[in-house]
């Protein structure tokens, strides 16, 4: 556990220098807040850019609160993901590269140790951006749109950030499988669109697959309450996030840094 | 033109700028005190300077070294 500790911190105090705590928030709260800001302002948008008519004039339906914060979601399950996935790609396999990783693993630190603190510091990063996002994202839909319980909001990121734990864990395992970063960055990338296209294919099949999560979290805030398959998603995804990590040990242990 | 720029509401729209300002000037601080970045160093430069939002974040992600 102190071990543990000693590399948490240091990946932490990396991730300042580095500027990631002051840049990843930055861009997930962008994220966030870009799509209820241009959903609000849309009808001037369209009258700005003209092309229409004269005269011609068409209702804009508002859309309800919900659907607003779903629009940010989808912001973080495109682009979010990318950032997520190119910022982690370096964490491992570049440390590796560079021999980093040997001076740190010539002390009697354990495998283990080395990539459970790297993935927890990654984790609390994103987790804590995608916190801020969603709050940028709340308030705006709050003032705009209208009201989405706090407890809701609070209940969408749980989940929603189950989705990106499972990414980063993809990452992690990855990050120990190829030692050049802009390969794990790829293939991490490419992992989540099979999951979400696999998904797709056998969508009858697989009702608890990860990719359903914004799904259901869609329904959990029309609805109001917490779907069952919510909760049978969120297992599957904390499952397999934890199998990846595991592998990812095993693989880390087994490839003595060849 | 006038018009709409009467019609949004600044207070609104003014995180975004921010964000966007603080990013760029980040970015331009470590622009400087960094040796080496993927890539031509002045090129990035113009990146961060002429793309706004995703000239910064583009460097960051993708502009500094991975090791």
């Amino acid at each position: 556990m102190m071990q543990f500790m000693t590399v948490f911190k240091r990946e932490m105090l990396e991730a300042g220098r580095n500027f990631k705590w002051i840049w990843v928030p930055l861009v997930f709260i962008l994220l966030g807040i870009t799509d209820p800001i241009s959903t609000y302002y849309m009808p001037q948008i369209i009258e700005s850019v003209g092309g229409l008519p004269e005269g011609a004039t068409f209702e804009i339906p508002t859309p309800p609160p919900h659907d607003v914060l779903m629009m940010s979601l989808a912001q973080y399950s495109q682009l979010g993901v990318l950032v997520v996935a190119l910022m982690s790609m370096g964490l491992i396999s570049g440390e590796r590269k560079s021999g980093v990783a040997e001076l740190v693993l010539v002390k009697p630190v354990k495998y283990s140790t080395y990539v459970t603190a790297k993935w927890g510091a990654v984790n609390v990063l994103v987790l804590v951006s995608f916190f801020a996002g969603m709050l940028a994202s709340w308030y705006y839909v709050n003032l705009l749109f209208g009201d989405v319980s706090f407890i809701h909001l609070l209940w969408t990121w749980f989940f929603y950030g189950l989705w990106l734990l499972f990414v980063i864990s993809i990452s992690v395992f990855m990050n120990t499988l190829f030692k050049v970063p802009g390969l794990v960055g790829f293939l991490t990338i490419l992992f989540v669109i099979i999951t979400s296209i696999i998904t797709n294919i056998f969508s009858h099949v697989l009702d608890w697959s990860p990719a359903k999560l914004s799904g259901y979290i869609r329904t959990m805030l029309s609805e109001g309450s917490i779907p069952a398959d919510l909760w049978g998603t969120a297992l599957v995804t904390i499952g397999i996030s934890t199998a990846l990590l595991i592998a990812a040990i095993y693989t880390f242990r087994t490839k003595e840094m060849a | 033109m006038t018009e709409v720029f009467e019609t949004i509401n600044w207070a609104l729209v003014a995180p975004l700028l921010v964000i966007q300002l603080i990013l760029q000037v980040v970015a331009l601080i470590d622009w400087f005190r960094i040796e080496h970045t993927n890539g031509p160093k002045i090129m990035w430069l113009f990146i961060i300077l002429l793309l706004n939002m995703i000239g910064p974040i583009l460097y960051f992600v993708i502009g500094r070294r991975q090791d």
